[in-house]
């Protein structure tokens, strides 16, 4: 859902606040008041970590977060952040304190390379981030080639880890959202095992979220022996005239229909849609921009019915994370979007680092390879539900969540039930 | 029809309806973009939130004669009493606008009541998005009585026989006022030439502000109507068809009042059934997405052949 927002004014928000951060960063070179850090080349040659290194830390360890701390992101940025910092609670890497490095990334394709840059000079063992998926996107390499694993709570951009270059993926980046795939392919699996579609309608919002949901759905309804009826009908954010597509919607008579966009457009859909006196009944799909409180208020009735899938789950450590988020912060974990994955990336970090790092008398040798290594072996239970990566780094065994409005309210199904 | 078409008649006889319903609510909006071009060669382009504050004028009436918990009688009441006070918000919303960003201009260069008609529009779309509702849409209560009309494959809703109906009768009201009454031959007076009505010893500012408040009225009107069928209502609201109304006079011959009607349900029927019969050629398959691209492609056809639009005979006469 995290894509990169680009106006004209954000632009601007990011050429100022770049030209603030140089000078920022030019002006605090010395001042590293944590501890020091130094490295030495650890030598080997191995695919996305041949220039690895081996960091000595003296006094606290530095872990890097790159978040949107300011411009037009920074609501969805902070709350990330703050989660991040919230694993470290209580926590030391082998008697060493954690320093945690914060970096504004700005959420733009231009803040997520400068923010990269700034840790990697920085010395930070590991990081949190980049948040959204065009910084990450600008960032990839120069993590790569710091040998710096990084770990995005929030960027979902399929290509990320399927970037088009002969080195194949990039071995440092790893991610704990559940992309837009998993959630499209299990929407198609309900269609079609659960409610038995044969023949769906597709409904879209032309942005990039909307876009990439719907293609993937269709890709995976088609695989489960399903047709699409009609052409895929698209729509442009503010849209509320959605007669002409309910017109083609009787015209294909489908037996379910999927949208992919968000409640702002999904509550007036639905309402013109339950007005027809042909599809009072037949069932209907949404997703994650979909799920909100505002869709129930605003259709009312005409809500009644429909299913919604959430990607992700709450893992054992919510509570843990809830209470100590509210108290170190004053944040509320229910409504801090990506926050439980923020605090799962740092704790996977936290842990790996704890793992490998040495002690050599006061101080600690870190092999920033061996701490690579040791995420991909990551297997806990965080408050985002189980953590483990495949070997794209994706999160293995995503989970999705699907709901059904029942008398106003979001009532969570069992798994294979309508 | 079911030799002819790949799609069923029952699909035609509803875009066809679905391209009236916009249609009359394109119309409606239009009627005040053309008649304020007629006599002040201005286009007005805060008039589509004009139309947005009519909608939340009505929305307020609605709620406060309780929503969705009224019946009977007392729905036709608070319909009736939400259209005279969408009007009467409308009417004073554009006679504001008129005298605040609108009549200090009156003899500036052209482009300057253009720019301040901009100004006012972004103005007043994001004081109710971002200074009232923070970015949220506000929903119109469903109260219309539900059911269909059947004729033949044609099923039309209680709810579009009254959008209909009730734009065509306002829009005849109008034509009436404009050609039939002695306010109405002033306006057609300051039209035709301002200076030459001044001294005809017609009040010009009068004649400008009775054709303002007329398009308001419309406007008003159409916001109500609007509500009442799409439900979601918000500032930026006027955006979209106010852009569409303005196209549709333009089509229709701006300064023409039959021009902006005919020209509306023209926009609203291409959007609608011209896409869907382009998609009966074979090998052609235009999504939804693509009905601008239909409608604006039209636009310039028409307009490379009629310069002036299909209603305008020529440019006014200026003194």
């Amino acid at each position: 859902m995290v894509q990169g927002k680009r106006s004209k004014f954000a632009l601007l928000l990011a050429l100022v606040a770049l030209v603030a951060l140089f000078a920022v960063a030019c002006s605090g070179d010395d001042d590293d008041s944590g501890g020091s850090a130094g490295f030495t080349d650890a030598g080997y040659k191995t695919a996305g970590l041949d220039k690895a290194r081996l960091i000595t830390v003296d006094g606290d360890v530095p872990i890097g977060i790159s978040s949107a701390l300011t411009g037009d992101a920074a609501g969805l940025g902070k709350p990330i952040a703050d989660s991040a910092e919230t694993a470290g609670d209580g926590l030391t890497i082998k008697g060493h304190k954690i320093k945690w490095v914060r970096e504004d990334d700005l959420c733009t394709p231009e803040g997520g390379p400068a923010a990269a840059d700034r840790l990697v000079k920085g010395n930070v063992v590991a990081v949190v981030g980049p948040i959204c998926s065009g910084g990450t996107r600008a960032s990839l390499k120069i993590f790569d080639d710091a040998g710096i694993t990084h770990i995005s709570p929030s960027a979902t951009a399929g290509d990320l880890s399927t970037p088009t270059r002969a080195e194949g993926p990039f071995v440092t980046f790893f991610r704990v959202p559940v992309l837009n795939a998993d959630e499209a392919r299990e929407q198609a699996k309900f269609a079609t095992d659960t409610l038995k579609a044969k023949k769906a309608f597709v409904v879209f919002d032309t942005d990039d979220y909307g876009k990439d949901l719907s293609t993937q759905f269709q890709k995976y309804f088609k695989e489960n022996g399903g047709t699409i009826v009609g052409t895929p009908a698209g729509y442009e954010k503010k849209t509320t005239d959605f007669k002409s597509i309910i017109s083609s919607i009787k015209e294909a008579k489908p037996d379910v229909i999927y949208q992919a966009g968000f409640y702002a457009e999904a509550t007036p859909f639905l309402q013109q849609l339950r007005g027809d006196a042909d599809l009072k009944s037949i069932p209907y799909i949404g997703g994650d921009g979909i799920k909100n409180d505002e869709l129930i208020t605003g259709a009312k009735d005409a809500a009644e019915g429909a299913y919604l899938a959430l990607p992700g789950t709450t893992g054992s450590q919510f509570e843990t994370y809830k209470t100590k988020y509210a108290s170190l912060f004053k944040g509320n974990a229910d409504t801090a979007t990506f926050g439980p994955e923020a605090y799962d990336a740092a704790t996977a970090l936290i842990k790996a680092i704890d793992k490998v790092a040495v002690d050599k008398g006061g101080k600690l040798e870190i092999d920033l390879k061996k701490v690579n290594e040791e995420i991909k072996n990551a297997n806990f239970e965080g408050a985002s539900g189980k953590i483990t990566f495949g070997s794209d780094g994706n999160r293995a065994g995503a989970v999705v969540r699907f709901f059904k409005i029942q008398g106003g309210k979001y009532v969570q199904l069992e798994a294979g039930k309508k | 029809m079911t030799v002819l078409f790949l799609a069923s008649a029952e699909f035609w006889a509803d875009q066809f309806v679905n391209g009236l319903t916009t249609g009359s609510i394109y119309a409606l909006i239009a009627l005040g973009y053309t008649m304020v071009y007629g006599v002040l060669q201005l286009i007005n382009f805060a008039h589509g939130e004009v139309f947005m504050v009519g909608a939340f004028a009505g929305y307020g009436v609605l709620v406060a004669f309780g929503g969705e918990d009224i019946t009977g009688a007392m729905i036709a009441l608070s319909i009736l009493v939400a259209f005279i006070a969408a009007a009467s918000a409308s009417l004073g919303t554009a006679l504001l606008i008129e005298r605040i960003a609108y009549r200090p201009l009156r003899n500036a260069p052209r482009l300057a009541p253009l720019i301040s008609a901009i100004g006012v529009s972004v103005f007043l779309s994001h004081l109710v998005d971002d200074g009232f509702l923070s970015g949220q849409s506000k929903f119109y209560p469903t109260i219309f009585p539900t059911g269909d009309v059947s004729l033949g494959p044609l099923a039309i809703s209680y709810l579009q026989i009254f959008l209909i109906g009730s734009s065509l009768a306002m829009m005849s009201v109008l034509y009436w006022t404009v050609q039939r009454t002695k306010i109405g031959r002033s306006i057609r007076a300051v039209s035709e030439s301002r200076d030459n009505a001044a001294l005809m010893g017609i009040d010009v500012n009068r004649a400008i502000m009775v054709t303002f408040a007329l398009g308001a009225i419309m406007a008003g009107f159409a916001g109500v109507l609007y509500g009442l069928f799409y439900s979601s209502i918000r500032g930026s609201m006027g955006f979209i068809p106010g852009v569409k109304a303005f196209t549709a006079a333009v089509l229709g011959g701006i300064g023409s009042i039959q021009g902006a009607v005919l020209g509306g349900f023209f926009l609203g029927l291409t959007e609608t059934v011209g896409r869907e019969l382009l998609n009966e050629i074979p090998g052609v398959n235009l999504p939804n997405q693509w009905k601008d691209v239909v409608a604006f492609s039209l636009l310039v056809i028409v307009l490379i052949f009629r310069p002036t639009g299909i209603f305008r005979q020529k440019e006014t006469k200026r003194a």
